[in-house]
């Protein structure tokens, strides 16, 4: 039921010609049923008439005949008796069938015995009522009633009955019982053919109706189909315009609208595509004489010892500021990479906790400068996985580096925990710390949790935002948590196997030892 | 002295490198144009030939090509691109290695020739079989049947690597460090191009391959041909 009103309320079309057709049920069941009573009623009367007509002058002649027959013999009376049953009962071609029935009154202690009915129809037919009244009043009394026959048939009738005194015997009741079975069945005819004629009174409405909302529904769901498209990335769809009327209005302005939102959308492709060569251009042209300052520079720092001290301690400058400006011209290539979608995986097998060993060896050196240490924990000695290991080792460098620089000389725990389907790696602080604003911040590009601090390691400011990147392009995750003070959490979950996604997180991104 | 051709469209830069391998001992070939690298070549071979990809003329890649053809002389490629398909394009031209614009360290880029140019397997000797095949390390030679089959030095190199030690299994770290003497890195793309490059030339049916097979997951090893 609910389904059907669900398709109901989905579907413009069907809602309309549901509606229709139950109003239109209504209205031709009342006209219908009006119809049909009144031509009941009609022919009722019509039948009642002439069969009341036709039963008063059977029973005239009956009492007519009685009448003559007074002082005759019993034999003679019997005689009279059949004859009168036998005329009234004997039909002409396009007449309902009758009975007659004689009923000696209660009372009537006469010994001879009348008591009779025709074609074996059973005298309890006559309803007791029908009986009383007929003894009560002089005039011809009549009742609906079932003639049930001794055979067993049943079929309506109108009994018609009236006193008559028969000769040596008393009083009787007559009664002429008219067969309804012909009106029946034209009452029943009558009815159905009504019913049928509702019934494809309605057909045709729905029909009507569907054909009426076709044309009004049908452009809308074309425009919805397209819209649809359109919503999916399919710009250049447009709706057909046929005619002149609010449909085609709403078609122009909708066509319209998609030809302004199509030409906004290439020009904004076509600017950060241009953008984005841009980027990549710049730093592929920067790329040759970078290379080229490289080798000089590193000439003249080869040879710096021969210099006085300020043109030495340039030297050096020049060639770790040449150093830094490498890092950042990579690292914004990468990011131009990813805007411009076309940064590739390429999978390959591999132990995370080996790559995570020799990350944290890697940057051991530049952990003990700043007096902190790294701590790794792992559930398994090896968790092999199939991923882009630069990219890894990228996120994971990322990282640590991020939580040598907030450590404030303390230890640095990392974790790995692996599940049959993910990996995760967690990296825990217990430094500076974050404050909510610096969270929602941390992966943006450029972004930095002071700026008045020293950039000490010389970081690019966009290792965390690159990180982050690498790690959804795994359709891994890479998330932080922080409290000022607190120190920091970072959690990068990868699935094991590069082109699945992640289940479940692996690490409480909320570390256990912290209590709010 | 040995003598190294620099091709390289940037005239600073190919100076810049010029005075660094001058320095280090090393004579210098410097050639701007892609398609004048063939004439230079010829007339002068080079015991190395350093190729940036993108040339006026003739672009690296087809150089690299023209060169291949003609000689089994070491050639690195230089690229202002890290992207994959450039790096491998140039390494399934021939080139047996390459280096990323801009280099970390001159001395790196030194390094990266001088394990190109020196002789590895100074201590392997004599003659070593793998599968069907006969390896000279002295004469550099690999035969199947008496036939000689043309390797290029890094191939050779790899072969010999793979050979000296049937059996082992060698990770693609352990065959950067071991053939083209980088200390780690993660780039394991070198390895796997040449492997696919050595196969096609010695193997059977290099779809099936059963000298250097692959074991997965870890590396390669020296297959010994006709199972176990």
């Amino acid at each position: 039921m609910n389904r059907i009103y669900g398709r109901i309320q989905k579907s413009l079309a069907i809602k309309v010609i549901f509606s229709t057709v139950i109003l239109s049920l209504a209205v031709t069941g009342i006209t219908g049923s009006a119809l049909n009573s009144r031509l009941a009623a009609g022919i009722k009367e019509v039948n009642l008439n002439s069969a009341l007509i036709e039963a008063r002058s059977t029973l005239f002649t009956a009492e007519y005949r009685f009448l003559l027959a007074q002082g005759e013999k019993d034999s003679e009376v019997q005689k009279v008796v059949d004859d009168v049953i036998s005329s009234a009962t004997t039909l002409t071609a396009n007449e309902n069938a009758r009975e007659v029935v004689f009923i000696r009154s209660p009372g009537n202690t006469r010994k001879n015995n009348y008591e009779i009915a025709s074609n074996l129809l059973d005298p309890s037919s006559i309803p007791q009522s029908l009986s009383e009244r007929v003894r009560k009043k002089p005039d011809l009394v009549y009742q609906y009633t079932n003639m049930n026959y001794l055979t067993g048939t049943q079929v309506r009738g109108l009994a018609i009955g009236q006193k008559v005194q028969i000769p040596n015997a008393g009083q009787y009741e007559m009664f002429i019982i008219f067969s309804l079975a012909n009106q029946e069945k034209t009452l029943d005819l009558i009815s159905r053919l009504l019913l049928l004629t509702g019934f494809v009174l309605l057909l045709l409405i729905a029909l009507i109706t569907w054909l009426v909302v076709r044309q009004v529904v049908k452009p809308v769901r074309e425009a919805a189909v397209i819209a649809t498209e359109f919503t999916s990335g399919d710009f250049r769809k447009r709706l057909k315009v046929e005619s002149q009327d609010e449909i085609s209005t709403l078609g122009f302005a909708f066509n319209e609208m998609a030809e302004s939102i199509e030409k906004q959308i290439a020009r904004l492709e076509n600017l950060s595509r241009v953008q984005q060569r841009f980027v990549s251009d710049v730093s592929h042209e920067l790329r040759t004489p970078l290379t080229t300052l490289r080798m000089a520079s590193e000439v003249i720092h080869s040879s710096k010892d021969s210099f006085d001290p300020i043109v030495s301690r340039s030297a050096e400058l020049l060639v770790a500021q040449l150093d830094r400006f490498e890092r950042l011209l990579e690292d914004l290539l990468e990011v131009s990479r990813f805007d411009a979608e076309v940064a590739v995986l390429e999978a390959v097998d591999f132990d995370m906790v080996q790559l995570v060993q020799r990350c944290a060896d890697d940057l051991g050196l530049v952990a003990k400068k700043r007096k902190t240490q790294i701590y790794i924990k792992t559930v398994e000695p090896v968790i092999m996985v199939k991923a882009d290991i630069r990219r890894v080792e990228r996120i994971l460098r990322n990282l640590l580096s991020n939580a040598i620089d907030h450590a404030e000389e303390q230890q640095i725990d990392v974790q790995i925990v692996s599940s049959e389907h993910d990996v995760a790696v967690g990296v825990r602080d217990y430094g500076v710390g974050l404050d909510e604003n610096a969270l929602t911040r941390v992966f943006d590009r450029f972004w930095r949790a002071d700026p008045s601090r020293a950039r000490i390691r010389g970081g690019t400011g966009l290792g965390l935002s690159i990180a982050l990147e690498d790690a959804r392009l795994h359709n891994g995750e890479l998330e932080a948590w922080g409290r000022p003070g607190r120190g920091a959490h970072f959690v990068v979950t990868l699935p094991r196997n590069t082109w699945e996604s992640i289940e479940q997180r692996l690490i409480q991104l909320q570390p256990e030892d912290y209590k709010a | 002295m040995t003598l190294v051709m620099v091709v390289d469209d940037d005239q600073d830069l190919a100076e810049m490198l010029g005075i660094v391998l001058t320095g280090a001992g090393i004579d210098v070939d410097l050639v701007s144009r892609g398609d004048e690298v063939m004439d230079v070549f010829r007339n002068n071979p080079p015991d190395l030939v350093l190729l940036d990809v993108m040339l006026p003329g003739l672009d690296g890649i087809e150089v690299c090509k023209l060169i291949r053809a003609e000689s089994m002389v070491p050639i690195v490629m230089l690229s202002a691109k890290g992207d994959t398909q450039d790096v491998v394009k140039g390494l399934e031209a021939g080139a047996d290695d390459y280096m990323v614009k801009p280099f970390r360290h001159p001395s790196e880029l030194i390094a990266r020739i001088r394990t190109r140019l020196r002789r590895t397997n100074a201590d392997v000797s004599g003659l070593l079989t793998i599968g069907d095949l006969a390896i000279d390390v002295q004469a550099h030679q690999v035969a199947r049947g008496g036939k000689q089959i043309a390797l290029t030095r890094l191939e050779f190199d790899l072969l010999v690597a793979l050979a000296k030690e049937p059996g082992r299994v060698f990770t693609r770290d352990a065959l950067l460090s071991e053939v083209w003497g980088y200390r780690h890195s993660t780039d394991t793309r070198l390895v796997n191009v040449h492997v696919q490059r050595l196969r096609s030339k010695i193997e059977h049916d290099a779809e099936h391959p059963e000298i250097v097979v692959t074991v997965r997951g870890v590396g390669y090893k020296a297959g010994v041909l006709g199972g176990s």
